[in-house]
């Protein structure tokens, strides 16, 4: 019964990097398929069959995003990959980048075929030093072999891949900030309408995908949508990579049928809780920004609409496992901080709710907590929530008003200024 | 989810091919494709709050002060940014708004610093207004606020508060779209992001006050006016700036019968919602300067010094002094330096008067001119009646025939001058020297310039904004001047005093009132028929020939 | 005005300018390049790359001053910067911080008077599988503990 790799079949093959792994493990034949058998409309067709959802965080139908391009050719089309990977809990895309990159290039190629675009650009966050010289060897090593430049795999299809690195700034990896700052400009968020396939990079149609949602299409490619859209459930098809962090024994990405239970990741896959002593508390399933699980309420299959149901989302798959010895305001307050260093400042509810979210919590872990203060930090992300810009103002006002939900007691009792009852060792 | 119950809802009306319909609060309202529901609300007599957006600058969306309602859509979105669309019905006072901008407000001011009292923009200041209007009227912060720079001198006239700073950004886009002189940027993110400049690059355009006038609150305030006046008791007086040829419509700010301060008004034909900083100051002169106090006679005979008179018996020296030197068809004697600064009004009685009472031909207009025309606003051209002054057959400015005059009097030809509203010795046009050689030299000026203390008669008139007149704009726009002011004394603008002199050379007519010269030059002077007070009203009109 | 940086990064910025359909995406890249060979960027270098690239000086400083890996200041030869993200800060990121001020005798944000180190807190590395953990410059440091983080700081010149 146990699943076998498909995005994580190479990562440990010895330099399993370099293209001749990747050739001799049957590597680029996706690529030879699609252009032989498929007209660039036709891959999309075939991608919005298999049903993938972007892996990034929004979970949107990848085939159906491409599906928005204008018809026209009028202008240049730009295939932006998302490597920004910067929700707290998440280290999937680095993974893939790091161990498997030709994969992922492949993915790009097939995708900036479908899409009629030949000047991709690999978005990857400043941090990833590594990431980003591995990748651009993958992609000078293509260039050699013919698997990129000009007329690829003599098709007649030209396409370059241009790496570019952020600069240290959570929100680029939002798909409109990433285009400002591909741009060379300040990580903005946009208004949207219009959307980035209408009016994108450098004001051309763009498609933002994400670094597995690309790695995925590879698959798609190799062996059909059919075959993609039978792992996993219907509306929630394909591979998973799970990334378990926090109070597991063996944090590390788990890969899975889309789907796969909670409880099997956190015990099975992840060896279970770090300490006997310290029982599950809660967990955060989709990364930082999405609503916290507690316990009673892990009995939940990881996929986008089974997580929607439960109350939260599957996110960037970030699973973040907290015991017994967490403090859940102290938890809060960590995240608080995150979210107040990484908003961009622009508009009104984020740029003053998050700070002040920090103050609050501080107050509460430091024993001076007000009896309105559970009640406040709802009310405040209440008005935060479906006000912003752009997804960062849910991405607090969610993980805010979840905590305090469902886990009230507990800012009650730093409320009443009785301290904080899981201080115990949280930082051991 | 919101609860919308579809009620029984007015009927759409018509719309042309180009337009869309729709009910904002259940009014129907009818605009252009391509406007956004903040602007149709704006037509169907709606204001919907909000910081950011300013018609004459990109829409930037980050204060969210006008998130509104619209039927079918699950999430608030704001006016500024949403194209008006065909049957959408919007919502701009429901509960769920009502909270939402509760909230905002909420936001902007648990940092804002408690400055109200210390703060220009009390009185004028849209965070005032709203927090008045929508705010909760109670605060729930009891955090320590973010701090930040106070009192940074950000250019030469303007000051900065960045605690006061709401980050709207219009400041940053009008010099980047504006004045294109990409002084301010954002600097920082999340709650430290602050305005600012680059270091040694301070904002130095001529339009920097223009910032001043668009931030929503505090934050840019203008220097000149720094702690001079509250604003609630400024008269504001619709009226034009007299700085260049540009003619950009101006309020004139009052209290206790002098101007406080000038600010653009709209006019989408001459400068939309801008003005210059130079034409901010331009009313300064008129406090700066010497005033000349009373009409001034130098006896005949010597170098004798001029002495207080009467204006009547000023007139009559002056008019005695030129009739001296001859006039009707022998008045090749006398000339006149008339200024492109004065009024039509003025103009139209120095034309009637000088030339055709009198008999004057020689009659220059001096060239004021400065730099170049920036391409914005600013002319190089610094008076603002060039055009009225040639359209009455004074003719344009011309530096030739001033120098022709110059050349007559050095000569003897010339004996006899007349200057109205102009300084040739202290523009260096006339030399005390050349000027020594007139038996006659009679000047009307508002303020005791060298001219003015070299002749023989001076006669005082009002200055800008003290009385009403018409400029005509070098783009042919004729546009009214107003009274903002009472001058001292009951000084009367020049043309009555030319009026004075006219009679004392047989001139019938007498004007009760600037209108009623204008009446007459109206009916006169092709170029301006049809034309009243009346009709230039607020926003002028565009002379036929233009 | 002369360059404030190395011909051989001149050339590198010019030919960043031809890389793009636009010349703007040229700047986040050159600052790495003035980056990479002075330490940070400085008010110079900022100037100097505004004029290169076309843009307005106060628009670069808002650049700069946006995103978190750009220095304005010199730091430490090993700048050090730990995690405090909350996957790390379960696995004790919160040690792994006195730990290092104590060793090094400096506040977070500090700098060795002798230049050798500096210490700063960061946002999540994407490493959460490796916490609690640090990068130093551009490699990262994963499992730390006191013993681990005395034996690195020790290979650290």
């Amino acid at each position: 019964m146990a699943f076998e790799p498909l995005l994580t079949r190479n990562i440990n093959r010895p330099e399993s990097r370099r293209i001749e792994t990747y050739l001799a493990a049957g590597g680029y034949q996706g690529l030879r398929r699609v252009l032989k058998e498929f007209t660039p409309e036709a891959m999309v067709d075939e991608v919005k069959k298999s049903g993938l959802r972007g892996r990034g965080g929004a979970g949107f139908p990848a085939g159906v995003k491409w599906g928005f391009l204008p018809k026209n050719l009028d202008k240049p089309r730009y295939l932006c990959v998302n490597a920004d990977e910067s929700e707290p809990g998440t280290f999937k895309d680095r993974l893939l980048i790091e161990k498997d990159p030709h994969m992922v290039l492949e993915g790009i190629i097939i995708s900036s075929y479908a899409i009629q675009c030949h000047t991709a650009f690999f978005y990857i966050r400043g941090e990833f030093h590594q990431g980003a010289r591995i990748f651009q060897q993958a992609i000078d090593e293509a260039h050699a072999k013919g698997y990129l430049g000009r007329n690829i795999l003599g098709s007649g299809f030209d396409l370059d891949v241009i790496v570019y690195r952020g600069a240290g700034a959570y929100i680029c990896g939002e798909e409109t900030a990433l285009l400002e700052s591909l741009e060379g400009k300040r990580g903005l968020p946009r208004l949207k309408p219009p959307f980035p396939a209408i009016v994108g990079l450098y004001g051309c149609p763009t498609i933002i995908n994400n670094v597995e949602t690309l790695a995925n299409v590879t698959l798609i490619g190799e062996r059909g949508a059919a075959w993609f859209a039978g792992i996993g459930r219907e509306k929630n098809t394909g591979p998973k990579l799970y990334c378990l962090s926090g109070h597991v024994k063996r944090p590390g990405v788990y890969e899975e049928a889309l789907g796969f239970p909670l409880m099997e990741l956190i015990n099975e896959r992840a060896g279970g809780m770090l300490r006997p002593d310290r029982p599950l508390k809660a967990v955060v399933p989709g990364g930082s920004s999405m609503r916290i699980l507690p316990a009673s309420k892990c009995d939940v299959l990881m996929d986008f609409d089974s997580l929607m149901a439960a109350g939260s989302m599957l996110g960037s798959a970030g699973v973040i496992v907290m015991d017994s010895s967490t403090c859940i305001v102290g938890a809060l307050l960590n995240l608080a901080g995150f979210y107040a260093h990484e908003s961009c400042g622009q508009c009104t509810p984020c740029r003053e709710g998050t700070g002040w979210f920090v103050k609050i919590l501080t107050r509460l872990e430091a024993g001076q907590g007000l009896p309105g203060d559970p009640d406040l930090l709802a009310s405040v992300a209440g008005r935060v929530e479906g006000n912003t810009i752009c997804p960062f103002g849910e991405a607090i006002a969610w993980p805010v008003q979840s905590y305090v939900k469902e886990f009230r007691a507990e800012f009650e009792e730093h409320a009443a200024r009785k301290g904080c009852p899981s201080r115990a060792a949280a930082a051991s | 989810m919101p609860d919308i119950q579809p009620q029984t809802q007015p009927q759409l009306p018509e719309a042309a091919p180009d337009e869309v319909a729709l009910l904002i609060d259940d009014r129907p309202v009818v605009v252009k494709k391509g406007t956004t529901v903040l602007q149709a609300a704006e037509k169907a007599g709606l204001l919907i709050p909000h910081y950011c957006y300013h018609p004459g600058l990109s829409i930037a969306g980050n204060c969210r002060m006008c998130l509104i309602e619209i039927e079918k859509m699950p999430k608030l979105q704001i006016g500024c940014a949403t194209l008006a669309s065909q049957g959408m019905v919007v919502r701009t006072a429901s509960d769920r708004v009502k909270n939402m901008r509760e909230g905002i407000m909420e936001f902007l001011l648990i940092n804002h610093p408690l400055d109200c009292p210390i703060c220009d923009q009390a009185g004028e200041c849209r965070l005032q207004q709203y927090a008045h209007d929508y705010g909760a009227g109670e605060s729930r912060f009891t955090e320590d606020k973010v701090h930040s720079p106070k009192r940074v001198d950000i250019g030469r006239h303007v000051m900065f508060d960045a605690e006061r700073c709401i980050k709207c950004t219009r400041c940053v886009r009008f010099t980047d779209e504006v004045s294109k002189s990409h002084e301010l940027g954002l600097f920082e993110r999340g709650d430290h992001a602050i305005i600012g400049t680059f270091p040694d690059r301070p904002l130095d355009n001529p339009y920097s006050g223009n910032t001043v006038d668009i931030c929503p609150v505090g934050a840019l305030t203008w220097k000149p006016f720094r702690f001079r006046t509250r604003v609630w008791f400024l008269k504001d007086v619709a009226s034009v700036c007299a700085g260049c040829a540009r003619g950009c419509n101006v309020n004139l700010s009052v209290f206790d019968n002098r101007i406080r301060r000038m600010t653009p008004r709209f006019n989408d034909q001459v400068n939309d919602w801008w003005m210059c900083d130079p034409g901010r100051q331009s009313f300064e002169p008129l406090y700066d300067k010497p005033r000349l106090e009373s009409a001034m006679v130098r006896p005949e005979g010597g170098s004798a010094t001029a002495a207080p008179a009467a204006v009547r018996d000023a007139l009559d020296a002056a008019a005695a002094r030129l009739r001296g030197l001859g006039s009707g068809k022998s008045a090749e004697a006398l000339a006149a330096i008339v200024s492109a600064r004065l009024t039509l009004e003025d103009l139209h009685l120095a034309a009637t008067v000088l030339r055709d009472t009198i008999g004057i031909r020689r009659i220059a207009v001096p060239v004021h001119e400065e730099g170049e025309d920036d391409g914005l606003l600013i002319r190089c051209d610094k008076t603002p009646n060039a055009r009225g002054a040639a359209l009455l057959g004074i003719g344009a400015p011309d530096a030739g025939r001033v120098r022709e005059i110059a050349a007559g009097i050095a000569a003897g030809k010339v004996r006899g001058l007349v200057v109205i509203g102009e300084d040739p010795v202290g523009d260096g046009l006339l030399d005390a020297a050349t000027l020594r050689k007139l038996d006659a030299l009679v000047v009307i000026d508002w303020w005791n310039s060298p001219t003015v203390a070299a002749a023989h008669v001076a006669l005082p008139c009002s200055g800008y904004g003290e009385a009403e007149g018409v400029y005509v704009s070098f783009q042919g726009r004729a546009q009214l001047s107003r009274a903002a002011v009472r001058p001292r004394r009951e000084l009367t603008p020049a043309w009555k005093l030319l009026e004075g002199l006219g009679h004392c050379f047989g001139l019938a007519a007498e004007f009760r009132s600037p209108a009623a010269v204008f009446d007459d030059l109206a009916a006169r002077v092709p170029a301006f028929a049809g034309l009243s007070y009346r009709i230039l009203g607020d926003s002028g009109a565009l002379l036929k020939e233009s | 005005m002369s360059a404030p940086v190395s011909p051989a990064t001149d050339r590198a910025i010019d030919a960043l300018m031809t890389l793009f359909p636009h010349k703007g995406s040229a700047l986040l890249p050159a600052l790495y390049l003035i980056q990479d060979e002075k330490g940070y960027v400085s008010q110079e270098s900022m100037s100097y790359v505004a004029e290169k690239i076309g843009l307005s000086p106060v628009f670069v400083a808002g650049v700069v001053t946006f995103y978190t890996m750009f220095h304005r200041r010199p730091v430490g030869r090993h700048h050090i910067q730990v995690c405090r993200t909350l996957s790390c800060a379960l696995r004790g990121s919160a040690a792994v911080v006195e730990h290092l001020k104590t060793r090094l005798g400096i506040e977070v944000g500090g700098t060795t008077p002798d230049g050798r180190f500096s210490l700063v807190e960061v946002e999540c590395l994407g490493a959460c599988d490796m916490a609690p953990m640090c990068q130093i410059n551009d490699e990262e440091r994963h499992f730390l503990d006191a013993g681990k983080i005395d034996a690195i700081l020790e290979t650290l010149e």
